[in-house]
């Protein structure tokens, strides 16, 4: 029904704002535009208050813009008889585990959404079983899920958003509450969907999730102040300072070394690029000495 | 030294205990008709003999579930109290009203004991302690999921006169989905409270006033989480195209097999019995 | 240790006890914690260290083995709780979620007015806990809660555990959820409550960057049991710990390890910043520079 070469979401000239009292509006997001491309890893940073949850809710037309539009695969947010389809296609993950779990059972909660699309039940079963075991959960389907670690229920909940076969998956904050080995189960479950050439959108500020992504917005006052790849936005430290966003301690290693040893790359971000890095100055000075 | 805050414990409503036994691998929905059946059967059976009867069969239902008895027991303890107040009382003032049938074994001012009302005293004790029974060994071999399922089924000829059964069985759902939750939640904020010096029920009963504000610091926070985890839970419905007047499909199927049917014909069969004893 | 503060000694705790869903949260569990100190716990969901906490201000009693808090024994069945809520102060993880009063200065005030002290005296401990997280007395003590960013809401109820003057202060997950900035803003003045104003800090976190930076002195648990005691420095260095239990480690650490396992002459144990970039300009080859 749509252009393959046509972004997945485009976003238009988006406002919106909260209407307080006496009809005054708090607005949250300015004019904002971009595109998530097919097959792409997006995160969109910014501090608390910046717009960046409110966004993401405009990608599945939980939220509709008051000024702009907003494109699903060709489809406007704003089209209430589309809805459904939209959000079939984007899926969306939330920061609180507990909140987002509908049954008491791990295996009922999964097909909740297929069960809302009107799947029917032989298709389901399958559905949900694959869901499952995509994200290493299929051992735990009986299970009630208040048993299960927050990293685990994140994991339900992103196999309940599988099994409606999306092509997006928008992720907002939701690996804010969980520990480091949580968050870790979680990233490496997105990896893996990425590879399989599933879109994902992830709305964080861990700055080592940012790492991942193939492009990263920057979001201030309801604005996007920048946008780039992880690399290009990492370089520009200062800036990130003024917004009171953090940079990854293996960038900064990379620059302070970089000050030092102009040889040494300044641009890396990974902790393995930085490791590889100082391999590779070794290699240099061994190939410079032996030939 | 148990913890005065550890609140799930005493919570024994959806408590499951899976033992695997044939009573655990019922179909709920016939499991939940076969409890019907006798929960009625047990309301309209006032003989000695149906209830002695009855008694032995709820008890025989522990060991058929593979719930150690003590564990059921454990269930009535709270309710003797009750028992004891509803029996005094039943005792005190039936007595009259059946004035005409039985004999009268003692009277004394506006108290008047026959064998009627008697019997009827003895009657109730013995029935609450089977109701009792009888729930213990339904929600201890039955999920919460599978109850509301079996109810969602069961409930499913009322959709005809317009009852909305699905939205009906995913509140129930969701409501019990929660209750742990909120257990914990609700027992996080004692803890909290009581770490800035809170104090809850110290007060003297009478003080009630007093007992009602000491629970604010916890009642108003949770009313808030409460409402929060509810705004969460509607946008979590709602992304995963949740629309409360749409057609629903189900995952669950059940298929009833001859146990189940069984099951549903000896409860029928036993309220017979329990109805055919005379005495 | 003589002047240890808090003692901990062979502590086990079983939860739902006698009852088909029993279940270990604790086995055998030593600390001990120095006046002025700041220990970090690390470890997963699970791992029993909500229940180590809590045992501090005695929301939970030991079942076996023995809690000292400054000379309080635990296990004495006619101990005053209420002092020993007073000289240990415990923020639980989100504890914005127990502001239950309108205004900020109410609901900070609500811990020493239960134990009965003079408005006037309630007045002073509530202006000098807002001041010490950063909030203005003045400005803040007439906002309504509900209006507050999650950053303030958060400060205002480490205010409200401050104000009851404890002299350790305990805290589960102290910037969990937040952004970097009301982060780093927390940090600083968890920090300053140590070093200046001379609290007793116990926090548990995930956060290793947290740790690294706040933390005399680190306890690994997992399972329900110490695994691994020590400086930042000396548990940091442990890489097979880490790994065995599934701790993160800072990024800087992480570099550090992976350098020696290739054979690269680094201390792991340098985990700031400017450290881990010393060690790798000494193993840089002399002719890049």
């Amino acid at each position: 029904m749509s252009d393959e070469r046509e972004p997945l979401i485009r976003v238009e000239h988006v406002s919106f704002g909260y209407t307080m009292n006496d009809k005054r509006t708090l607005p949250v997001l300015r004019d904002i535009s971009f595109e998530v491309r097919r097959g792409e890893y997006l995160a969109i940073i910014g501090h608390n208050g910046s717009g960046k949850s409110t966004l993401a809710k405009h990608l599945n037309g939980l939220l509709v813009p008051q000024q702009g539009n907003v494109w699903v695969a060709g489809m406007n947010t704003k089209d209430k008889g589309l809805r459904k389809e939209i959000r079939k296609c984007v899926g969306m993950v939330f920061q609180h585990p507990d909140n987002q779990i509908v049954a008491t059972i791990v295996e009922d909660d999964v097909a909740f959404g297929l069960e809302n699309i009107g799947v029917p039940a032989d298709e389901m079963r399958q559905r949900v079983d694959e869901a499952l075991q995509m994200v290493g959960m299929f051992a735990f389907r009986h299970r009630p899920p208040h048993h299960l670690s927050g990293g685990q229920k994140q994991r339900i909940a992103i196999s309940g958003i599988l099994a409606m076969r999306p092509a997006c998956i928008v992720l907002d904050e939701a690996t804010s509450m969980l520990d480091s080995y949580g968050r870790q189960d979680i990233l490496r479950v997105m990896r893996a969907l990425h590879q399989q050439g599933m879109t994902i959108v992830t709305v964080t500020h861990h700055m080592s999730e940012v790492v991942e992504a193939d492009r990263v917005i920057v979001m201030e006052a309801g604005r996007i102040v920048m946008e780039g790849t992880p690399r290009d936005v990492f370089q520009q430290q200062e800036r990130l300072h003024e917004l009171q966003l953090d940079i990854p301690d293996a960038s900064r290693i990379s620059q302070a070394v970089h000050r030092v040893v102009p040889a040494f790359s300044g641009t890396l971000i990974r902790t393995d690029e930085v490791v590889e890095e100082v391999e590779n100055m070794h290699l240099r000075t061994l190939e410079v000495h032996g030939g | 030294m148990a913890s005065s805050f550890e609140l799930t414990r005493n919570i024994t409503v959806g408590q499951y205990l899976p033992t695997g036994s044939i009573i655990h691998r019922l179909d709920p929905r016939c499991k939940l008709a076969a409890f019907v059946i006798l929960i009625l059967g047990i309301a309209f059976c006032g003989t000695y003999g149906s209830n002695v009867l009855a008694l032995i069969l709820c008890t025989a239902l522990f060991p058929l579930a593979r719930i150690p008895i003590r564990y059921g027991l454990s269930g009535v303890k709270p309710a003797i109290p009750f028992i004891l107040i509803l029996a005094i009382l039943q005792l005190l003032f039936y007595g009259k009203g059946f004035g005409t049938g039985g004999q009268t074994y003692f009277h004394y001012g506006f108290v008047t004991i026959t064998s009627d009302s008697l019997r009827l005293v003895v009657v109730s004790a013995m029935r609450f302690v089977e109701v009792i029974f009888l729930s213990s060994v339904l929600t201890l071999s039955t999920s919460t999921t599978e109850l509301t399922h079996g109810m969602e089924h069961l409930l499913m000829p009322l959709r005809k006169v317009g009852f909305p059964v699905h939205a009906f069985a995913l509140i129930i759902t969701i409501a019990v989905r929660f209750v742990p939750t909120f257990a914990l939640e609700m027992e996080k904020m004692m803890k909290a409270q009581a770490s800035r010096g809170a104090e809850f029920g110290t007060g003297s009963w009478w003080r009630i006033v007093q007992r009602t504000k000491d629970m604010f610091p916890i009642i108003i926070p949770l009313f808030n989480v409460a409402l929060k985890r509810a705004e969460d839970l509607i946008l979590a419905m709602e992304a995963r195209c949740y629309t409360p007047t749409d057609e629903r499909t189900t995952y669950k199927r059940y298929h009833a097999s001859a146990k189940d049917v069984f099951a549903v014909v000896t409860s029928l069969v036993i309220v017979a019995v329990l109805f055919a004893i005379p005495v | 240790m003589t002047d240890s503060i808090i003692l901990v000694e062979d502590l086990d705790h079983v939860y739902m006890k006698n009852t088909p869903l029993e279940h270990q949260a604790l086995y055998s569990v030593n600390m001990t914690v120095a006046r002025g100190e700041c220990v970090a716990i690390i470890g997963h969901t699970g791992s029993g260290k909500s229940t180590l906490i809590q045992h501090l201000n005695g929301l939970q009693r030991p079942q076996k083995g023995r809690v000292v808090i400054d000379g309080l024994d635990l296990s004495q069945r006619k101990l005053d709780v209420r002092a020993l809520r007073r000289k240990v102060g415990l923020v639980f993880q989100n504890p914005e979620d127990q502001i239950f009063e309108k205004l900020v200065g109410d609901d900070i005030a609500y811990g020493p007015l239960k134990q009965g002290l003079s408005i006037k005296e309630v007045t002073e401990r509530a202006k000098w806990a807002m001041e010490v997280v950063g909030l203005s007395f003045a400005d803040m003590k007439d906002r309504e809660t509900f209006a507050l960013s999650g950053g303030e809401k958060r400060k205002v109820a480490l205010a409200g555990v401050l104000a009851l003057r404890p002299e350790i202060l305990v805290l589960d997950e102290p910037t969990a959820g937040l952004d970097p900035c009301s982060r780093k803003d927390l940090l600083e003045r968890i920090r300053y409550l140590n070093q200046s104003e001379n609290l007793t800090v116990v926090f548990v976190s995930h956060n290793m960057e947290e740790v690294a930076y706040l933390a005399h002195r680190v306890y690994v648990m997992a399972n329900g049991r110490v695994v691994c005691e020590g400086t930042p420095r000396h548990v940091f260095g442990n890489a097979d710990i880490l790994h065995k239990y599934h701790i993160g480690m800072p990024e800087t650490v992480e570099i550090l390890h992976r350098l020696k396992r290739k054979g690269y002459a680094v201390n792991p144990e340098a985990y700031e910043v400017q450290e881990t970039v010393q060690e790798i300009l000494s193993i840089l080859p002399a002719a890049g520079r």
